[in-house]
C-alpha cells in the first residue's frame, strides 16, 4: 500500500474518528455549558501530563491496561467479561489477605500475593464458564452477576475481619514493608507493576497471535461451531479465556493494594472505574490487539487530565466519562455503518 | 423494454476484477439464467443489481430508466428483490411476521397481525407458493423457509427477483418445487434471475442464459436451442471428460468405518436413527441417499466424532474418539457455520485440525502456517488474491476447494463427504469428484452424502437409502434413479 492510503487508512479509521469526533461534541457540550475550550482543554493536558503529573497517569495507566487484557483476552474467545470489578475487588482483597496474614520472605512477600490475587480473579470469572456451557446463560450476564456479590464479599473481608482495629475506618492495615511493590527509581507512585503489566500485555500479544492456543481461542471467538468441528474444546477454551482474563483483574488488584497507599481501602479498586475505561479503551480498539495499549493510554490521558480540569477550570470530571461514553457510542455507529456500507 | 438492464459494468475488488464491463439484460416475466465457473463474478454482478455493492463503471436500468442504487433499500424501492443464499429470516417470528416486517400493516400502532396473516395468505394463493402464515419459521425446512423469502420480496412489489444459488439447499423434489413457483411468479410478469451451476436446472427452467467468465460475458443463448455441451464449452473453454465410472479391482480388507445397530434419539427422546448398521471398506466409497432430515445429520456427527464417543461406530476396529476424531477428514456441508470461520484468513481456515502438528511446542509460526496454506492453494488451485484474505470473501467454489484442500489432506483413513460439489462449478465438480475417487483409490473408505442422485451414481460403489432413521434399502451404484427416488420416498418394493 502507498504512503497515502496508508495515511489515509489511519486518518478513516474507527478509533481516530471516534476519538475526534467525541472530542467535537464534548467541545459543543463545554460551549453549550458555559466552559471555555480554550481554557479546560489546556487544563486537561497540564491535569495529565504537566506540573509532575505525569508519573500519576503512568500509575493510573497501570491497572487499566491490566482490566483491559481482563475484558481483552475473554473478547477473543467471544466472551464478553464484564465482571471486572468483581474479579479486581477479589485480588485485591486477597493479595492484601496473604500479605497481611502469610508470613513471607522478602522477594516471596510480593510475588506471592500478587499470585493469589491472580488465582482469586480468575477463580470469580471463571465461576460464569459452567453458567454459560451448562446452563446457556451468556457469559456478558453471568460475569456480571458474579461481580457485585464479589465486590460486597471484599467489602465484608475489609470492614470485618481484616479491618484495621479501633479506626473505624473500611480499609486494612497497611501491609507489612516486605509486601511493599519496589518503587521504579525512586519515584513514590511508579513501581514495578509497569513493567510487570508490559511484559503481560507483550506476552499476550505473543500468545494471541502465535501460538496454538491463541489461535484456537481466537477460533472460537470467531465460529464456535468451526472450532468445535476442528476438534478444539470449545468449552474448556472459553473458561481458560475467561480465567485468563480474570487473572488479569486479579492482578491488577493485587497491584494496586502493593502499591502506594500499601493497603486495601474499600472502594478504592472500583471508585477510579478501571473496569469501564477498559472497556471502552478496548472496544476503541475494535478488534486489534495491538492497539489496545494505545487506546488505554489515551483514556487514562483523558481520565487523569478530567481531574486536573476540574481542579483549574472548574470543569465536572464527569465530563470526560461523557467522552468516554460517545467514543463507545461511535465506535458502535461506525461498525454498523460499515456492515450496512455498499463496497 | 426491458424489466433490468446492467450497463458495461465493472467491479474491481483490489486486484480482483471481478466485473469487466458485462452487459445483460432481462425481460418482463422472463427466467433469465446466469451461469460461470466459481469466481466468474455472478454473485458480485447480482450484488450490483441489488444495491449491495456499487459499481466502480457502468449503470443500472430499470424500466428503460437509469438508477442508482446505494444500497438494498433503494433496490427494494425500484422493485428489485434478492433471495439470499443464507436466508435472513428471524426464526422466532411467524411466516406472516417475517414477510411484513419493515412494511407491517399496523392499527392502533400496533402490529396488525389479522390483517398481516391475511395479505400473506393473499399472496401466496396467488402464487401459488403454499406456507402457513402462522407457522414458526424455526420449524420449517429449508425449501420452506426459501419460499417465505420469496414471499417477502414479492409482498413488497418485486418486479425482478434474484436468486443466487437457490438449489444449492434444496433437495431434488424441493427443487422441483421451487422451478413450479418460479414459473408461475415469472408468468404474472416477474422478471427472474436464476444463478446455477446446475446446467440440468438452466435447461429446464431457464428463458435465456448469461454466461460469465472471467468477469465478461462469453455467451448468450436461448435455452431452447442450446445444450449443456455448447454451455460448458462457454463456461470453461473445454468440453468435459466424461466420467472413468469404475475403476478395475474391488474394495477388500476389513471394514474401516463400521456402524453396528446404531441408534440415536434427541433431546425429547424421539428416535433419529434406529438400528443404523453398515461398513464401509478400504478403496470404498459408499454413497448415502434420502430425503433431507431422514437421519444424515446425527449418522455423519456420530462417525466423526461430534457426537462424543459413540461406541457403535468403530474406525479401523475401535470406537470413535470424542471431539473430533483424528482418523476421520470429514466435508460439511455448512460451509459458513461449521466448515469455515469467514472473518479469518484462508490460511487459518485451511490450518484447522493441523495446529498442533504445525506447532514447535506451543509456538505456531507465522511463517509456516502461510507457506502451508500457499501449498494447498496452488496444489488445489484455489484462486484467492493472497492466503491473508478473509474466507468469506472467496467465491463460493474456491471456498469449498479450500475446504476440501485442507480435509483430503489430513493423514485420515476415512473420508466424510457431505455435498461436496455444493456451489461449485462445473470444472471444479469433475475435480472434486477426482479427489474423492484418488482418495479412494489411495485405500480410504469414503462416506459420500448427497441429495444429488447423479453425483452418488457417479461415484458410489453402494448406495445406501435413509428414510425416518432407518436404512431402508441398499442398491448398487448403477442404480437407476427411479429406483432410488422411490426408496427416498419410502416405498417398499
Ligand atoms: N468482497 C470481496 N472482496 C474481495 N474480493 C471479492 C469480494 N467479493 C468477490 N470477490 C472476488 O471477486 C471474484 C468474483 O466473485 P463472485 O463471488 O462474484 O463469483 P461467483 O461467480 O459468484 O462465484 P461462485 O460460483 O463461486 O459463487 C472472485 O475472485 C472473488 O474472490
Ligand atoms: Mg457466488
Amino acid at each position: 500500500m502507498s504512503a497515502p492510503a496508508v495515511a489515509h487508512r489511519v486518518v478513516a479509521s474507527a478509533p481516530v474518528v471516534a476519538v475526534a469526533g467525541a472530542l467535537l461534541l464534548t467541545t459543543l457540550v463545554m460551549l453549550v455549558v458555559g466552559v471555555d475550550p480554550a481554557l479546560a482543554y489546556p487544563a486537561l493536558v497540564r491535569g495529565a501530563v504537566l506540573d509532575g503529573n505525569l508519573e500519576y497517569t503512568v500509575a493510573a495507566f497501570v491497572p487499566t491496561l491490566g482490566m483491559a487484557l481482563a475484558f481483552a483476552l475473554p473478547l477473543r474467545a467471544g466472551e464478553f467479561n464484564l465482571g471486572g470489578d468483581g474479579q479486581l475487588a477479589a485480588g485485591g482483597v486477597t493479595a492484601a489477605a496473604v500479605a497481611l496474614l502469610v508470613p513471607l520472605p522478602p522477594g516471596a512477600a510480593v510475588v506471592l500475593p500478587l499470585i493469589a490475587g491472580a488465582v482469586a480473579g480468575g477463580l470469580v470469572a471463571v465461576v460464569a464458564a459452567p453458567l454459560s456451557t451448562r446452563l446457556g446463560i451468556p457469559a456478558i450476564v453471568s460475569t456480571l452477576l458474579i461481580s457485585a456479590p464479589a465486590v460486597s464479599l471484599a467489602s465484608y473481608l475489609v470492614r470485618f475481619p481484616l479491618a484495621e482495629p479501633n479506626t473505624g475506618i473500611a480499609q486494612t492495615p497497611p501491609l507489612p514493608d516486605a509486601a511493599h511493590l519496589p518503587a521504579l527509581g525512586g519515584s513514590g507512585y511508579l513501581t514495578i507493576g509497569l513493567p510487570l503489566i508490559a511484559a503481560l500485555t507483550a506476552l499476550w500479544l505473543y500468545a494471541d497471535g502465535r501460538t496454538v492456543l491463541g489461535y484456537e481461542i481466537r477460533a472460537t471467538g470467531q465460529n464456535r461451531e468451526f472450532a468445535r468441528y476442528g476438534g478444539v474444546r470449545v468449552g474448556r477454551v472459553a473458561a481458560l479465556a475467561l480465567a485468563g482474563g480474570g487473572a488479569f483483574a486479579g492482578l491488577s488488584g493485587a497491584l494496586i493494594v502493593l502499591g502506594p497507599p500499601h493497603r486495601f481501602v474499600d472502594g478504592a479498586l472500583t471508585a477510579p472505574g478501571y473496569t469501564f475505561t477498559a472497556v471502552a479503551a478496548v472496544l476503541l480498539a475494535s478488534a486489534r490487539p495491538v492497539v489496545v495499549p494505545l487506546t488505554v493510554a489515551l483514556l487514562t490521558f483523558l481520565q487523569v487530565g478530567g481531574q486536573g480540569m476540574e481542579r483549574e477550570a472548574g470543569v465536572p470530571s464527569q465530563l470526560t466519562q461523557i467522552v468516554q461514553g460517545l467514543i463507545i457510542v461511535i465506535v458502535a455507529v461506525l461498525a454498523t455503518l460499515r456492515a450496512r456500507r455498499p463496497r | 423494454m426491458y424489466a433490468a438492464e446492467l450497463v458495461g459494468v465493472t467491479k474491481r475488488f483490489g486486484p480482483v476484477l471481478a466485473n469487466d464491463g458485462i452487459d445483460l439484460a432481462v425481460a418482463r416475466g422472463e427466467v433469465h439464467a446466469v451461469v460461470g465457473e466459481n469466481g466468474a463474478g455472478k454473485s458480485t454482478l447480482m450484488s450490483i443489481l441489488y444495491g449491495l455493492h456499487r459499481p466502480d463503471a457502468g449503470e443500472v436500468r430499470r424500466d428503460g430508466h437509469r438508477v442508482v442504487l446505494r444500497s438494498p433499500t433503494d433496490a427494494i424501492r425500484h422493485g428489485l428483490g434478492m433471495v439470499h443464499q443464507r436466508f435472513r429470516l428471524f426464526p422466532g417470528l411467524t411466516v406472516a411476521e417475517n414477510i411484513v416486517i419493515g412494511a407491517e400493516p399496523v392499527r392502533k400502532g400496533r402490529l396488525d397481525r389479522a390483517a398481516a396473516n391475511e395479505a400473506v395468505a393473499a399472496l401466496s394463493e396467488r402464487y401459488g407458493l403454499r406456507a402457513d402464515p402462522s407457522a414458526l419459521v424455526g420449524g420449517l425446512p429449508v425449501g420452506v423457509r426459501q419460499r417465505v423469502e420469496i414471499l417477502r420480496a414479492l409482498y413488497r412489489h418485486a418486479e425482478v427477483l434474484i436468486l443466487d444459488e437457490p438449489t444449492a439447499v434444496l433437495t431434488p423434489g424441493e427443487t422441483e418445487r421451487l422451478f413450479e413457483v418460479l414459473r408461475t411468479v415469472a408468468a404474472t410478469g416477474v422478471s427472474i434471475l436464476l444463478v446455477t451451476h446446475k446446467l440440468s436446472e438452466v435447461l429446464a427452467v431457464g428463458d435465456r442464459v448469461t454466461v460469465l467468465r472471467q468477469g465478461r460475458v462469453t455467451g448468450r443463448f436461448t435455452t431452447s436451442e442450446t445444450d449443456a455441451d455448447e454451455l460448458v464449452n462457454a463456461m470453461i473453454g473445454r468440453s468435459l471428460t466424461p466420467p472413468v465410472r469404475r475403476r478395475a479391482h474391488a474394495p477388500a480388507g476389513d471394514p474401516l468405518l463400521e456402524v453396528r445397530d446404531l441408534t440415536v434419539r434427541d433431546a425429547d427422546g424421539v428416535a433419529r436413527l434406529s438400528e443404523v448398521s453398515f461398513t464401509v471398506r478400504p478403496g470404498e466409497i459408499v454413497g448415502l441417499a434420502g430425503v433431507a432430515g431422514s437421519g444424515q445429520r446425527e449418522l455423519i456427527d456420530s462417525v466423526t466424532g461430534l457426537r462424543g464417543a459413540v461406541p457403535e461406530v468403530l474406525l479401523t476396529g475401535t470406537p470413535v474418539k470424542a471431539g473430533r476424531d483424528p482418523r476421520v477428514a470429514y466435508v460439511p456441508e455448512d460451509r459458513h457455520g461449521r466448515a469455515t470461520a469467514p472473518a479469518m484468513s484462508v490460511a487459518e481456515n485451511v490450518l484447522m485440525g493441523a495446529q498442533r502438528d504445525l506447532a514447535s511446542r506451543w509456538a505456531l509460526p507465522r511463517a509456516k502456517v502461510r507457506a502451508r496454506a500457499r501449498d494447498l492453494v496452488d496444489r488445489f488451485s484455489i484462486s484467492a488474491a493472497s492466503v491473508d484474505v478473509p474466507i468469506g470473501a472467496l467465491s463460493g467454489g474456491n471456498a469449498q476447494k479450500a475446504v476440501l484442500a485442507r480435509e483430503l489432506t489430513r493423514p485420515s483413513t476415512v473420508v466424510v463427504a457431505e455435498e461436496p460439489t455444493q456451489g461449485v462449478d462445473v470444472g471444479v465438480r469433475e475435480r472434486v469428484h477426482d479427489l474423492l475417487r484418488a482418495a479412494r483409490d489411495e485405500g480410504a473408505a469414503v462416506l459420500l452424502q448427497s441429495s444429488e442422485l447423479s453425483e452418488l451414481r457417479d461415484l458410489a460403489d453402494r448406495i445406501l437409502v435413509l428414510y425416518e432413521g432407518r436404512v431402508v434399502a441398499e442398491f448398487p451404484g448403477d442404480a437407476t434413479e427411479k429406483e432410488l427416488g422411490r426408496a427416498m420416498t419410502g416405498a417398499t418394493g
